[in-house]
């Protein structure tokens, strides 16, 4: 197993910002930490990194307990938000530096700055200062400094934050290629759940503290374990209505929506007695236009050409997003009448957990 | 251009013309009366233009006075002063600002109250202290009290605090300790500063006259500026020769400002809060 966390917690004085976290990564698999800002990703990526003490449970990467190694000794390299380069050291020398405190020969230094700089396409820019270098290349330098110390692990925090769109894409392919080519286990963690979806082997997702669920990308769209994973994985984000059970009966449950005067099912083994306060959970690409629904009035429409998210509003006053494909009519303003199927339905208690 | 705009220019021309000529002319004046024979400085007929090119006052200084001697205590004390200072007060400030240990804010209050007090205050204690450890007339004498400056202690703290954490976390993953940390990454990031607190230092200490004045009474052992006072004798003042004493004296310090102008006047606007 490349990493294991065992009951894993930090506070900071009497606030608790990591709570009994367990997950492990196998070796090789590139996971992504992803979670509100403030959830406590990064302070987890920083205690795998020996940054942050640990406050409770053990840390162990490729076996061997590193809870009380210091972080040099951990074999871990990290990539920061702000790349952290030294100004004053040219591209070449940023790179080099862990090898040289480690007094690796200089044949042997050489070799590996331009195998990482090859890696990174980098090879023009050696001897430039990082302040001569556009902000994906700085980044490059960055992930160049971490690839030539052969890390078991390497930490993301954010890398791409600071980036723009465009550049995000393209850094967001070379990390995922990157990661193919060298094949060490890679922890990333993000806010943007794209980011998220797009590069993840195996997804941690984090809320005040706590894993909420860990999974493959499309394990947690589809099938999240509570309200929040449901809400927090899918962009544009699933759409949650209140409701109550009314009738249960051969794996179907039939919910009336509060409010809309109409019933939806879904399907769901869940024991819940009629007459249950719930929420369903619908992602806006499963409610389809049909007759007898319930009805939307459309605010405002974005028409993207392949797809379209039309904004709509609810009787009850609640905002909504349903997700069209390959339609051409403008529906700006107009009532539309909504279903989904029972399949698609997904049913939550009102606490936020997952009704199955 | 209109006339009146013209007018003004004109007007601020001469105004400026007229500051630089009052912050020349006592340098200009110090000048020719240093070519002037003694009686001519003297004499009725000395007037503000030159009238005499007479090295007889720079010949005499440097045959019969110590000044290669001052020359070489001022060179050495400042250097030595210079040095200590920046690399104690750059470690100083580098615990201070990035090692966590007890008593940290408590060490850093006693370097701030310290910069309050003002020196003069305590040139007695430090005499008798010197004397008691027999360093008077040496120049770990001279050396010692001017040892403690506090404001490069803060300057250097303000500018470690500025550099981003993710730097030193970096060096830690790396491997690297606090020496590493301090010479190859926080010294390099500010180069900058440090040349500049090294030029006002070396300025303070070569400019110092009170402290040098009172614990050097040799006069092999005395610095350019106590120097100064030894070319009076019994029979009164000689201006020519104090005046190239005094040029003398000053020309190195003003060689060191003209090469590192740029780096002093970025000093300067540190000291005064306008960081640019």
């Amino acid at each position: 197993m490349g990493i294991t966390l065992r009951n894993v917690s930090k506070s900071f004085g009497a606030l608790g910002v990591v709570h009994d976290v367990s997950l492990d990564i196998p070796t090789g698999d590139f996971a992504v930490f992803v979670g509100p800002s403030g959830c406590g990703k990064s302070t987890l990526l920083r205690m795998i990194a020996g940054l942050e003490e640990t406050t409770a449970g053990s840390i162990s990467i490729e076996g061997r307990d590193v809870t009380e190694v210091e972080p040099a000794k951990r074999e871990v390299a990290m990539v920061f938000q702000s790349y952290a380069l030294y100004p004053h050291l040219t591209v070449f020398e940023n790179m080099a530096f862990s090898l040289r405190l480690k007094k690796t020969p200089k044949a042997q230094v050489n070799d590996m700055v331009q195998e990482a700089a090859r890696i990174l396409h980098l090879e023009e820019q050696l001897q430039k200062r990082p302040s001569e270098l556009s902000g994906g290349q700085r980044q490059r330098v960055a992930i160049g400094r971490a690839i030539v110390r052969k890390p078991k692990v390497f930490l993301f925090d954010e890398p791409l934050s600071n980036l723009d769109a465009e550049l995000r894409v393209q850094m967001r392919l070379e990390l995922a290629k990157l990661h193919r080519e060298i094949g060490a286990t890679m922890i990333y963690v993000t806010h943007d759940q794209v980011e998220a979806m797009t590069l993840a082997d195996r997804i941690f997702v984090l809320k005040k503290g706590v894993l909420q669920q860990a999974g493959k990308p499309l394990d947690l769209y589809d099938d999240p374990h509570n309200q929040f994973v449901g809400g927090f994985i899918g962009s544009p984000a699933m759409n949650f209505l209140p409701g109550r059970v009314v009738a249960r009966q051969g794996g179907m449950i039939r919910v009336a929506l509060d409010g809309l005067g109409t019933e939806l099912s879904a399907k769901s083994d869940a024991s819940v007695a009629e007459g249950t306060a719930i929420k369903i959970g619908i992602r806006p690409e499963h409610l389809v236009p049909t007759e007898g629904g319930f009805e939307a009035v459309v605010d405002m429409a974005e028409d993207l050409g392949g797809v379209s998210y039309l904004h709509a509003r609810l009787a009850t006053g609640k905002d909504i997003v349903v997700e069209l494909r390959g339609r051409r009519e403008n529906f700006d303003g107009r009532k539309i009448s909504l279903s989904a199927d029972a399949g698609e339905v997904l049913l939550f208690a009102e606490d936020g957990s997952r009704l199955r | 251009m209109t006339s009146l705009r013209k007018f003004e220019n004109g007007v601020l021309t001469i105004g400026t013309f007229a500051a630089a000529a009052l912050w020349i002319f006592p340098l200009y004046w110090a000048f020719i009366t240093s070519m002037r024979s003694e009686d001519r400085v003297v004499s009725k007929e000395a007037g503000v233009l030159p009238d005499e090119f007479n090295p007889a006052a720079y010949i005499d200084i440097l045959w019969n006075t110590n000044l290669v001697s001052w020359y070489i205590n001022s060179i050495g004390t400042a250097v030595i002063i210079t040095f200590t200072v920046i690399v104690s007060g750059m470690m100083c400030a580098y615990a201070i600002s990035q090692m966590r240990f007890p008593g940290r804010r408590i060490l850093y209050g006693v370097v701030l109250a310290s910069f309050m007090v003002p020196s003069q205050a305590l040139v007695v204690t430090q005499f008798i202290l010197m004397n008691d450890m027999g360093l008077i007339n040496t120049w770990a004498g001279i050396i010692l009290p001017q040892l403690i400056v506090p404001v490069v202690i803060i300057v250097y703290k303000q500018f470690f605090d500025a550099v981003p954490k993710e730097m030193r976390e970096a060096v830690v993953l790396d491997g690297g300790g606090d020496y590493t940390l301090l010479f190859k990454v926080y010294l390099p990031l500010n180069w900058g500063i440090t040349t500049a607190l090294g030029i006002i230092t070396f300025i303070m200490a070569w400019n110092q006259f009170l402290w040098p004045f009172l614990a050097v009474t040799t006069e092999d052992k005395m610095t350019i500026p106590v120097g100064i006072t030894q070319v009076n004798d019994a029979f009164g003042v000689f201006y020519a020769r104090l005046m190239s004493v005094a040029l003398l004296g000053a020309m190195p310090v003003a060689i060191a400002y003209l090469i590192f102008q740029k780096k002093v006047t970025e000093a300067v606007m540190i000291s005064s809060g306008v960081k640019g």
